[in-house]
C-alpha cells in the first residue's frame, strides 16, 4: 500500500504541494485530471525518478522517501512503452531479474504466466521494432510486473494506442491487476477509461489534490466545479439556494431537497437532460423553454446546446433522435430535467 | 521526366565540392613515382613518425573517451546553470589558432608555472616528448569526441533509463546495459573524428615537440630539407594509411542495427 | 621625348654624348613612371632569416608610414627553407634577407637571382634566463662545464634548415680548439637531445621564457631584441668578426644537400647577412624602394645597429661585377669589398 504524507514537490514548470494520499494493498487506484496537472510528476515522484522538496512516501511499512529508484521495488510503464529497442521481448521482459532475487524456476514460472495472461508467448524473439502498439505496451507491462513490485505505476498506458488497441490492453491491465498482488496507480486524462477500471481515484489540478473517492462517487457528486467539469457534468451554474429551489442566473430551478444555504453551484449531466419538441407534462419538475444555439457532432451522438434566458444548457442526443425531433438552430425547443438530476455543492 | 533547377543546382554543387576536394589529393598522390613510394615505405624513419601520429593519436583519442564520455553524459541529461558556458569552454579548442594551442600549453608545462614544476619534479617532461605530443593532440581532439558522444546520448529517450532504474539497476549498470549498447555507434564515430583531427594536427604539435617527429611536422621537414619531391611521398604514405584505418573502422560502425 | 630616338644613342657609342649616360637617368627621375615623389604602391613580399623579424617589423612601420599605398607582407623562416619556397614552391617573392649569404650564392644565384648585398654581420651568444639552472653562476669561462651537466636542457636550431644551427654546432668545435679540451663537442652534443632541436632558432626563445629550456644558442640580436640574459664569448670562437675567419674555417658542419643522402659540408665563417632581389620580383618599383630604404645608413641600417645588430655601412659587394648588375637606384649605397 501507498502513503503519501504533505508532498511538495518544486519543478521548473510544476508545482505539486500538500500531496496527501492513501491507497490500500493490491488496489487499482486512478489519477485523474488535465494535462499539466502534475500527475506524471506524481508518479515519478513515487518512483524516486523526480526529486522530492519535502514530504514522505511510505510504502508498505518503508519509508522510501530517501531510496534511490533501483531499491524501491516500484515498476513504471509509459505512455510511449520505452521498451529497449536492442532486446528482444524475451530480454526485455527479464531484464529486471538480473537485479532482483528470484529462484530460478519460481521465475520461469511467473515468465510463463505472464506470457500467458498477456499473450504474448509466440512473440518472444521479435524486436520492438516489429511489435504493434498493443503489443509494445503488454511487453512493457510484464516486464513491470516481472520482478513483482510492491507497486506498478501507469502513466497513461492506453493514450497512444489506436482505439483498436486500447480494448485489449485494457482487459489485459485488468487480469493482471487480478491475478497480481502489486498495488496499481494508473494516471489518465480520460475519465471513461477510469470508469470502466473501477476503483478509487483522485483528481488533480494545478499541482494539488481535489477530490478523492471512489470512482462512481467522483462522478455522482463532485465536490467542487472543476471536478464537475471533469467529470463531465457540463451543466454547471452559479445558483443562490433557499427552501427547495435555487435561482441560476434569473432561472427557477427545483430541487426537491432543502438544501445547505451555502452551496454555490448546481449541475445536472447532459444525459439527465430531455428535449422535445412540445412542451409534455412528466414528473421531471423543471421544464423551460428555449431556443436551439449550436449542434455539435461528436461523433456517436450530438451535443446540443440550448439557450434558456440566460442560460445555455447542455444536452446529448443520439443522431436518431435529432432527426426525430427535427433540430436545428434557433428552433425552440423544450428542456427537462428531473430535480433529483440536479446536483449542488 | 524534366527536371527542376532546384535539381542542377543542387548536382552541381555537389560535383564542385567534389572536385574541390578531390583534385589537389589526386594531383598530390599521383606526384611520387612508384620508385620514390618504395624508397619512402622502406625509410625507417617515416615509418617510425607515421607509427607515431598513429599511436599518438590513438592514445588521445583513448583519453578523449575515458575522460570526456562522463562529462558528455552528464551534459546530456541535465541542465545546470552554466550548462551554456561549460559547452562553449568545450569547443574552446575548435577556435583557437594551432600553434596558440602549443604555446598555451608550453607555458603551463614550463617550470614558470606550478604545474611545470610539479611535472619536473615527478620526473614527466612534456616538451619535445610524447607525452606533450599526447597532451596536445586530446586538447584539439576532445571536443570532437565529446559533441559526438553528447548526441549520442541525447538521441536515446531519458525514459529507457528511467525504466531501466525501477527494475532495479543502478545508475552505472543502466549505463552499461542500456545507455552504451544504444549510443556506442556516436562514441565510436567520436573516436575516429577525435582521432582523426589528430593524426592532422601540426601547427600544435610543432610548437611543443620538433623531435620526436609525428608525420606530419616530418613532412613539412622533408619539405624544408629537401624539397616538395621528397615530401610528397610521406604525405600519400600517410593518406593512404590512415584512408585505409577511417574506412575499416566505417565498415564496423556501418555494420548490423538491432534499433528500433 | 625626342632625345629617347635612337638617333640619339647611335651617335652616342661614338663617345661623343657621353653626356647622354648622365641626362638618361635624369630624365629617368623625371618620367611619369617615376615614383620618387611618394607614388609607390602595392604589395612587396619580404621572405627574411627569423633573426631579422624585428628589426624588419620596424623597417616595415616606418616605410609604410612614408609610402601609406605600399603593403609589405614579411614571411620569417630558417634562411634555407626561405629559398626553398622561392626554388620549390615557386612561391612569388620581391626579397629575400638571409642569414648567411652563401645560402643565396649557393640556391638562388643565378637562377632566380644575380646579385647579393651583404649589408650586416652578427655573433652567436649563449641566451638564457634567470630561471635557468645554474643561472647566477655561468660566465664566459665556465659556460661549456654547464651546459655538459646532466640535467641542463639547453638547445639549438636544426642546422638544416636555419644557418643559426650550423652556426650554434660550430662556436661549439671551435671552443673545443680554443679552450683545448679534446672530446668538448662530442661532449656537448650528447648532453643535447634531438628533442630540443627546433627548425627555427627564434622557436628556441619561446621555451625559455616559459622554462621549457635552459639554455639556447642565438644570435646577440635577437638576445637583445627580446630582453634576455646572455653569455659573451671569446671573438676566437663567436664568428663575428671577419678577422678571425681562418680561425673560423676549422669549425666543419655537414647539412642536408638538395636530395636524401648527399650532403654539402658548411666551413665556419663569420656571421655575415645577405640581402636579394629576385629576378621574378612582381613589384620590382617598390621593392628596389625597399632596398633603397633598408641599405640606407640614416634608415634600415641605422634600425639594424640600435637592435644590437651590427650593418656594414656601406654595404657592400664582393666584386665589381656584382656591382655592375645592381639596380642604379642601389649604386650609390653599395661598395665593392670582400
Amino acid at each position: 500500500m501507498i502513503r503519501l504524507e504533505n508532498l511538495n514537490i518544486t519543478l521548473p514548470g510544476f508545482n505539486l504541494s500538500d500531496i496527501n494520499l492513501s491507497i490500500g494493498e493490491n488496489e487499482f487506484f486512478i489519477l485523474m485530471g488535465p494535462t499539466g496537472a502534475g500527475k506524471t510528476v506524481l508518479l515519478e515522484a513515487i518512483a524516486g525518478l523526480v526529486p522530492v522538496k519535502s514530504g514522505k512516501i511510505i510504502i508498505g511499512e518503508r519509508d522510501i522517501t530517501t531510496l534511490p529508484p533501483e531499491k524501491r521495488g516500484v515498476s513504471i510503464v509509459y505512455q510511449d512503452y520505452a521498451l529497449f529497442p536492442h532486446l528482444t521481448v524475451l530480454e526485455n521482459i527479464t531484464y529486471g531479474l538480473r537485479f532482483h532475487r528470484m529462484e530460478k524456476a519460481q521465475a520461469e514460472k511467473r515468465l510463463n504466466r505472464l506470457l500467458d495472461l498477456v499473450n504474448l508467448s509466440r512473440l518472444q524473439q521479435r524486436l520492438p521494432a516489429n511489435l504493434s502498439g498493443g503489443e509494445k505496451q503488454r511487453v512493457a507491462l510484464a516486464r513491470a510486473l516481472m520482478v513483482n513490485p510492491a507497486v506498478l505505476l501507469l502513466d497513461e498506458p492506453l493514450s497512444a494506442l489506436d482505439p483498436g488497441f486500447r480494448e485489449e490492453v485494457r482487459s489485459a491491465l485488468k487480469r493482471l491487476h487480478q491475478s497480481s498482488s502489486s498495488t496499481f496507480l494508473m494516471v489518465t486524462h480520460d475519465f471513461a477509461e477510469a470508469l470502466s477500471l473501477a476503483g478509487r481515484a483522485a483528481v488533480m489540478n494545478n499541482g494539488r489534490i481535489e477530490q478523492i473517492g471512489h470512482v462512481t462517487e467522483l462522478f455522482e457528486k463532485p465536490s467542487s466545479p472543476f471536478v464537475a467539469d471533469f467529470v463531465g457534468m457540463k451543466n454547471l451554474f452559479k445558483a443562490s439556494f433557499s427552501g427547495t429551489h435555487a435561482m441560476a442566473s434569473g432561472l427557477r430551478v427545483e430541487i426537491g431537497r432543502s438544501v445547505d444555504p451555502s452551496s454555490h453551484y448546481l449541475a445536472i449531466r447532459p444525459e439527465d437532460i430531455v428535449l422535445s419538441r412540445e412542451k409534455f407534462s412528466s414528473s421531471m419538475r423543471n421544464n423551460f423553454s428555449g431556443t436551439v444555439v449550436k449542434i455539435t457532432n461528436q461523433g456517436f451522438y450530438y451535443e446540443i446546446d440550448v439557450g434558456v434566458e440566460d442560460i445555455s444548457f447542455k444536452s446529448l442526443v443520439t443522431k436518431g433522435a435529432l432527426i426525430e425531433l427535427g433540430l436545428e438552430e434557433a428552433s425552440p425547443v423544450y428542456v427537462s430535467f428531473k430535480a433529483s438530476a440536479v446536483h449542488i455543492f | 521526366m524534366k527536371r527542376e533547377p532546384f535539381f542542377w543546382i543542387t548536382i552541381s554543387c555537389g560535383l564542385v565540392i567534389m572536385a574541390f576536394i578531390i583534385l589537389p589529393l589526386i594531383e598530390m598522390m599521383t606526384a611520387p613515382s612508384l620508385a620514390m613510394l618504395k624508397a619512402t615505405i622502406k625509410d625507417k624513419d617515416v615509418l617510425r613518425s607515421i607509427w607515431l601520429s598513429i599511436y599518438a593519436a590513438g592514445l588521445a583519442s583513448l583519453i578523449s573517451f575515458s575522460l570526456g564520455t562522463p562529462l558528455a553524459y552528464l551534459l546530456a541529461r541535465s541542465d545546470f546553470r552554466g550548462k551554456r558556458l561549460v559547452e562553449g569552454i568545450i569547443d574552446l579548442p575548435i577556435v583557437i589558432p594551432h600553434p596558440v594551442v602549443g604555446i598555451a600549453i608550453l607555458g603551463v608545462a614550463g617550470k614558470n608555472h606550478w604545474i611545470g614544476q610539479l611535472l619536473g619534479e615527478l620526473g614527466i617532461r612534456i616538451m619535445g616528448s610524447v607525452t606533450g605530443i599526447v597532451i596536445v593532440l586530446t586538447f584539439v581532439g576532445m571536443p570532437f569526441y565529446l559533441n559526438s558522444a553528447k548526441n549520442g546520448f541525447e538521441a536515446i529517450s531519458p525514459r529507457l533509463e528511467k525504466v531501466s532504474r525501477s527494475l532495479g539497476a543502478s545508475m552505472f549498470s543502466t549505463f552499461l546495459r542500456i545507455t552504451f549498447p544504444l549510443a556506442w555507434r556516436s562514441m565510436l564515430i567520436g573516436i575516429i573524428m577525435c582521432c582523426a583531427r589528430a593524426i592532422s594536427e601540426f601547427g600544435a604539435v610543432i610548437v611543443i615537440a620538433y623531435h620526436p617527429m609525428v608525420a606530419s611536422v616530418m613532412i613539412y621537414e622533408r619539405f624544408e630539407a629537401y624539397g616538395l619531391k621528397y615530401s610528397q611521398p610521406v604525405a600519400v604514405c600517410l593518406v593512404s594509411i590512415c584512408l585505409a584505418l577511417f574506412l575499416i573502422l566505417r565498415i564496423l560502425t556501418g555494420g548490423k542495427t538491432r534499433e528500433a | 621625348m625626342r632625345m629617347w630616338s635612337w638617333s640619339g644613342f647611335s651617335s652616342c657609342s661614338r663617345g661623343g654624348c657621353r653626356w647622354l649616360r648622365y641626362v638618361m637617368p635624369a630624365l629617368l627621375l623625371l618620367s611619369p613612371f617615376n615614383k620618387s615623389l611618394g607614388e609607390i604602391s602595392g604589395n612587396i613580399v619580404v621572405f627574411h632569416a627569423g633573426s631579422l623579424t624585428i628589426p624588419f617589423a620596424k623597417m616595415e612601420g616606418k616605410f609604410e608610414a612614408r609610402y601609406p599605398g605600399v603593403d609589405i607582407l614579411r614571411e620569417a623562416a630558417g634562411s634555407r627553407k626561405c629559398a626553398r619556397k622561392i626554388t620549390d614552391l615557386k612561391k612569388p617573392c620581391d626579397i629575400m634577407a638571409s642569414a648567411d649569404f652563401t645560402v643565396i650564392d649557393q640556391m638562388l644565384i643565378p637562377k632566380y637571382a644575380d646579385w647579393n648585398i651583404r649589408f650586416s654581420t652578427n655573433r652567436l651568444v649563449l641566451c638564457y634566463t634567470e630561471k635557468s639552472k645554474y643561472a647566477n653562476q655561468i660566465n664566459s669561462q665556465n659556460w661549456y662545464e654547464i651546459l655538459s651537466k646532466k640535467g641542463v636542457v639547453w638547445g639549438h636550431a636544426d642546422p638544416n634548415a636555419d644557418p643559426c644551427g650550423y652556426r650554434s654546432l660550430m662556436v661549439l668545435q671551435l671552443a673545443e680548439m680554443y679552450y683545448r679540451k679534446p672530446g668538448l663537442y662530442q661532449r656537448l652534443i650528447d648532453n643535447r637531445p634531438r628533442e630540443n632541436i627546433r627548425p627555427k632558432s627564434v622557436e628556441l626563445i619561446v621555451l625559455l621564457q616559459t622554462g621549457n629550456m635552459d639554455y639556447a644558442w642565438e644570435y646577440r640580436s635577437v638576445a637583445v631584441q627580446h630582453e634576455l640574459k646572455f653569455v659573451e664569448l671569446p671573438d676566437h670562437i663567436n664568428l663575428g668578426n671577419y678577422r678571425y675567419d681562418d680561425f673560423y674555417r676549422q669549425a666543419v658542419v655537414e647539412v642536408t644537400g638538395e636530395e636524401p643522402g648527399i650532403t654539402i659540408k658548411k666551413k665556419g665563417k663569420s656571421c655575415t647577412y645577405g640581402v636579394t632581389l629576385l629576378k621574378d620580383a612582381p613589384n620590382r618599383e617598390a621593392a628596389i624602394f625597399f632596398l633603397r630604404y633598408m641599405l640606407d645608413p640614416q634608415g634600415g641600417l641605422k634600425i639594424l645597429q640600435e637592435m644590437g645588430q651590427p650593418p656594414f655601412i656601406p654595404s657592400r659587394v664582393p666584386t665589381a661585377e656584382m656591382k655592375a648588375l645592381l639596380p642604379a637606384e642601389l649604386q650609390p649605397l653599395v661598395a665593392v669589398k670582400n
